[in-house]
C-alpha cells in the first residue's frame, strides 16, 4: 500500500494548489457583484425563461449501454491476461459473452436508441421540418424584449 | 503489512521520498502545461499564417504564465442561481484526477536490451515513474472516469442553460468514447500480457517491431487515438464548447482562477493522453532501435527520456494539427462514429486477435499445425465479424424504417440543434 | 498502526457518504456522497491487496453507475432540493428502521455469537473462512481472479451476460412505454416549467 504514497502526496499537493489559488484570487481580485453580473449568461439579453429541466431520454440509454460495455470491458481485462492458458475453452467462453453483449447492443440500435436525429432523419419523418419555408424569421423566437424599454421610447 | 501487529510502521525515508517525488512531478506537470499551451498557440498561429505570442519572454514562452497571473486579478463570479458548494467543488474534481493520471507514466529509464527501466542511483534502484501499481493502466481508466464529474457537475451547478446542455453533451460523449478506449486498450493488454505500465513498456522494448502499434495490427491504435481525442473534448470533437451553439460549454459561468483551473486540467489531460499513447503503442522510453554504430556517452535514463519526449512531441503536434485542420463533427456524427463504428470494430478486432494468438500456440488441435489452426480460427473469426457487421447494418436500417414510420408532433431538438 | 488509521479514515468516509446519500435533500449531493462511499470502499480493497477490485470499484461504480444516476436525475429535472419530511409510502420510515435493525442483528450475531472463536463467525455465516492474502503467493490478484472466473465460475460469468441483456431490454421497454416518438425527437415545449 505504501507504493501509493507518492500519488497521495500529489493528490494533497494538487488540492492545496487549487485551494491556495482560490485564496490568492480572493486577495487580489476585485469583488463588486451586481445582479446583472450574477445572472445566468444569456448573450446580453435578459433571460426570458428557465433552463430546460428535462433532456432527451437517449442520454439515459447511452449511460445504460455504457454500463453494459463497461462491465464487459472489465471482464475482458482478466481474460486477456490468462487467455493463453485457457486456450480454446476461454476463447469460446469470451466469444459467447461478447455475443450476448453485442446482441443487446444490436437490439438497442435497432430500436433507434442511439440515433441522434440529423436533418436527414427528420426529413424522412416530416419533410416540412427541413423545408425551405422554415427560415430564421419563422422559427427563431423573439426573446429578450421583456424588461426593456419599447423601441420608440428609447429613441425619444 | 497484513498480519503484522499494530506498530507505528511509518518508514520516514519512504515518506520523504514520496513527498519529493510528488513535488518534482507537480512542478514538471505545471511547467509542461505552460509549455504545451505556448506550443499550441505558436503552432496554430503558424498554421494560420500568423506569428502568435512573441512578446512575453524569449519566443513568447512566458505568455501562458502572464495570462494565468492575470486571471488572479479578475473578479470571481458565482452566479446567483448556482449551487454554491458543487460550483466550488467542480474545479477540484477536474484538476485532481488530471494530476493523478500522469503518475503511472514511465517517463524515462533504461529499457534497452531488455532492462527493466530502472537506473542505479547511489546504489539504489530507481524507476522514473511516480507509482507503479500492479494494475497501473486501470488507474488511468479510473482517473479518466472520475474526470467526467468535473465537467458534469460544473455544468449542472451553474444553474444556467448553456453550461447544462454542454455538460450533458460532454458527459455522454466522454462515456461513449471511454467504452471504445477500454476495448482498444484490451487489445494492447492482450499482446503485452500485463496491466502494469512498466511491464507494458518492457514488453515493447525490442525495437519498433515489438511495439503494440505493430503487434496489435494498427487498428486498435487508430481507435485509441480517435477515442482519446474525443475523451479530451479536443477538436474535431469539441462539441462541448461549440461556441456558436452553447457559448463556452460547461465552464461558461466560470471566471477568474476557477476558469484557469479548468483550463489547466484540460491541457494537462492533453499532455497525459499523449503520454498514454506513447506508453501503450510506441513503447514509452524504450528505444525504437539500437545504435550499434554510435556509442552515446549518455546515461540510459536520459536516453530513455529523449526517446519518450520525441515520441510525445508527435502526438502533441497531432492534437494541434487536428485543431487547425479538422472541422467540428455534428453531434449525431459523433455518436454514430463512437457507437456504430469504433466500439463494434474494437470488440471484433480484439476477439480475432485473441483467436489468432491462441491458435498460434498450437494447442487447440483443430488442425495438425499451428499454421492450420491459425487459418481455421481466422476464417471463423472473419465469418463472425461479417455476421456481426451484417446484423449491425440490419439494425441501423430497422431503426431508420421505424423512425420514418412515426409521425412527428412538433419540431426542434433540445440540446442537439445542428 | 498505519493500517488502523487508513481503515478508520476510509470507514468514516464510507459511513459519512452513506448517511449523506440518505440525509441530503438534494439528489445530486446525495449522488456525490455515493461516490465518496465507493471511493472509501476502493481504499479498503487496496488495503486488502485487491488492487484490481479497487479500481473496478472506481471504474464501474463511480465511473459508470453514478453517471447513470446523475443522468436520470438531470433527465427528470428532479435536481432541486426535496422535502425529506414527506413519506411517499405510509410507514416506510418505520419499516426501514425495522428491516435495518434486523439485518444489523443478523450480521453482528453471525460474526460474534456463532462459529469457531478462533476463526471468527465468518465461517458460520458463509461456510468459508475469509482470506485476505492471495491464495497463491507471488501471483497477482487479477490473474487468480481470472483463472477462477473462467474455469470454476464460467456459468455465472455467462449468466452475467444474459443479465446485462435483460437490463438493456428492460431499459428500452421502459423509455418507450409512453410511445415511440420519445426516441425520435424530443419536444422543447415540454422542457420548461
Amino acid at each position: 500500500m505504501s507504493q501509493y504514497l507518492p500519488a497521495l502526496a500529489l493528490l494533497i499537493l494538487a488540492a492545496l494548489f487549487a485551494a491556495l489559488s482560490f485564496v490568492g484570487s480572493r486577495l487580489l481580485a476585485p469583488r463588486n457583484p451586481t445582479v446583472p453580473k450574477e445572472a445566468p449568461y444569456e448573450c446580453g439579453i435578459i433571460p426570458g425563461r428557465e433552463p430546460p429541466q428535462r433532456f432527451p431520454v437517449r442520454f439515459y440509454l447511452v449511460a445504460m449501454i455504457f454500463i453494459v460495455f463497461d462491465i464487459e470491458i472489465i471482464f475482458l481485462y482478466p481474460y486477456v491476461l490468462v487467455y493463453r492458458e485457457l486456450a480454446l475453452a476461454g476463447l469460446v467462453a469470451i466469444a459467447i459473452f461478447a455475443a450476448l453483449v453485442f446482441e443487446s447492443f444490436v437490439y438497442l440500435i435497432s430500436k433507434g436508441a442511439l440515433d441522434w436525429g440529423p436533418p436527414s432523419t427528420a426529413r424522412q419523418i416530416d419533410p416540412s421540418l427541413v423545408s425551405a419555408e422554415r427560415t430564421a424569421s419563422t422559427t427563431i423566437r423573439k426573446v429578450g424584449l421583456e424588461g426593456r424599454l419599447p423601441h420608440n421610447e428609447v429613441a425619444a | 503489512m497484513i498480519g503484522q501487529p499494530y506498530l507505528i510502521d511509518v518508514d520516514w525515508g519512504d515518506l520523504v521520498q514520496a513527498v519529493i517525488t510528488a513535488v518534482i512531478s507537480f512542478a514538471v506537470l505545471l511547467v509542461s502545461v505552460m509549455l504545451m499551451v505556448w506550443f499550441e498557440r505558436k503552432v496554430v498561429s503558424r498554421l494560420q499564417n500568423r506569428i502568435g505570442p512573441n512578446q512575453a519572454g524569449p519566443f513568447g514562452l512566458l505568455q501562458t504564465l502572464f495570462d494565468g497571473t492575470k486571471l488572479f486579478f479578475k473578479e470571481d463570479l458565482i452566479p446567483a442561481e448556482a449551487d454554491r458548494f458543487v460550483f466550488k467543488l467542480a474545479p477540484y474534481l477536474a484538476l485532481v484526477p488530471a494530476f493523478l493520471m500522469f503518475t503511472i507514466i514511465p517517463v524515462a529509464g533504461d529499457f534497452s536490451n531488455g532492462h527493466d527501466g530502472s537506473v542505479m542511483v547511489g546504489g539504489e534502484k530507481m524507476f522514473f515513474q511516480v507509482i507503479d501499481p500492479p494494475v497501473g493502466i486501470l488507474f488511468f481508466l479510473a482517473m479518466s472516469a472520475l474526470g467526467v464529474y468535473g465537467i458534469m457537475l460544473a455544468g449542472w451547478s451553474s444553474g444556467s442553460k448553456y453550461p447544462l446542455i454542454g455538460s450533458v453533451r460532454a458527459s455522454a460523449q466522454v462515456i461513449s468514447y471511454e467504452a471504445a478506449l477500454g476495448l482498444a486498450l484490451a487489445s494492447v493488454l492482450l499482446v503485452t500480457g500485463t496491466l502494469s505500465t512498466n511491464g507494458i513498456v518492457q514488453a515493447q522494448s525490442g525495437g519498433f517491431t515489438s511495439w503494440a502499434l505493430v503487434t496489435t495490427g494498427f487498428v486498435p491504435f487508430v481507435i485509441f487515438v480517435i477515442a482519446g481525442t474525443a475523451e479530451l473534448n479536443r477538436p474535431p470533437f469539441d462539441l462541448v464548447e461549440a461556441e456558436q451553439e452553447i457559448v463556452g460549454g460547461f465552464h461558461t459561468e466560470y471566471s477568474s482562477i476557477r476558469f484557469a483551473l479548468f483550463f489547466l486540467a484540460e491541457f494537462m489531460n492533453v499532455v497525459t493522453m499523449s503520454a498514454i499513447f506513447v506508453t501503450l503503442f510506441l513503447g514509452g522510453p524504450a528505444p525504437a532501435w539500437d545504435f550499434p554504430w554510435i556509442d552515446l556517452p549518455l546515461p540510459g535514463a536520459l536516453m530513455g527520456f529523449i526517446w519518450f519526449f520525441g515520441k510525445l512531441l508527435i502526438f502533441l503536434f497531432m492534437f494541434v494539427w487536428f485543431r487547425a485542420t479538422l472541422p467540428r463533427l455534428r453531434y449525431d456524427q459523433l455518436m454514430d462514429l463512437g457507437w456504430k463504428v469504433l466500439i463494434p470494430l474494437a470488440l471484433g478486432w480484439l476477439l480475432v486477435l485473441a483467436g489468432i494468438r491462441v491458435a498460434q500456440d498450437n494447442n487447440i488441435g483443430l488442425a495438425d499445425t499451428a499454421f492450420g489452426d491459425t487459418l481455421i480460427i481466422l476464417v471463423i473469426g472473419l465469418a463472425g465479424l461479417a455476421a456481426g457487421a451484417g446484423l449491425l447494418a440490419a439494425a441501423i436500417k430497422n431503426a431508420r424504417n421505424e423512425a420514418s414510420a412515426v409521425a412527428l408532433p412538433t419540431s426542434g431538438i433540445v440540446g442537439m440543434e445542428d | 498502526m498505519i493500517d488502523v488509521i487508513v481503515f478508520a479514515i476510509s470507514a468514516l468516509i464510507i459511513i459519512g457518504g452513506a448517511i449523506g446519500v440518505i440525509a441530503l435533500p438534494n439528489p445530486v449531493h446525495a449522488a456525490l456522497s455515493l461516490i465518496a462511499t465507493f471511493f472509501g470502499v476502493a481504499v479498503l480493497f487496496v488495503q486488502q491487496e485487491a488492487h484490481f477490485l479497487a479500481l473496478v470499484q472506481v471504474v464501474v461504480y463511480a465511473g459508470a453507475i453514478v453517471v447513470l444516476f446523475l443522468f436520470v436525475i438531470m433527465l427528470l429535472g428532479v435536481d432541486r432540493a426535496q422535502e425529506l419530511g414527506v413519506e411517499p409510502l405510509a410507514g416506510q420510515r418505520a419499516a426501514g428502521v425495522a428491516v435495518g435493525a434486523v439485518l444489523l442483528a443478523l450480521v453482528v450475531g453471525g460474526l460474534f455469537l456463532s462459529g469457531d472463536p478462533d476463526r471468527g463467525g465468518a465461517v458460520a455465516l458463509t461456510g468459508q473462512s475469509g482470506q485476505v492474502v492471495p491464495t497463491v503467493e507471488g501471483e497477482q490478484d487479477v490473474i487468480q481472479l481470472a483463472r477462477d472466473l473462467f474455469t470454476r465460475h464460467l456459468l455465472t460469468f455467462e449468466a452475467t451476460g444474459i443479465l446485462l441483456t435483460v437490463a438493456t431490454v428492460g431499459a428500452v421497454v421502459l423509455v418507450r412505454a409512453r410511445g415511440a416518438e420519445d426516441l425520435i425527437l424530443d419536444e422543447p415545449g415540454t422542457a420548461q416549467h
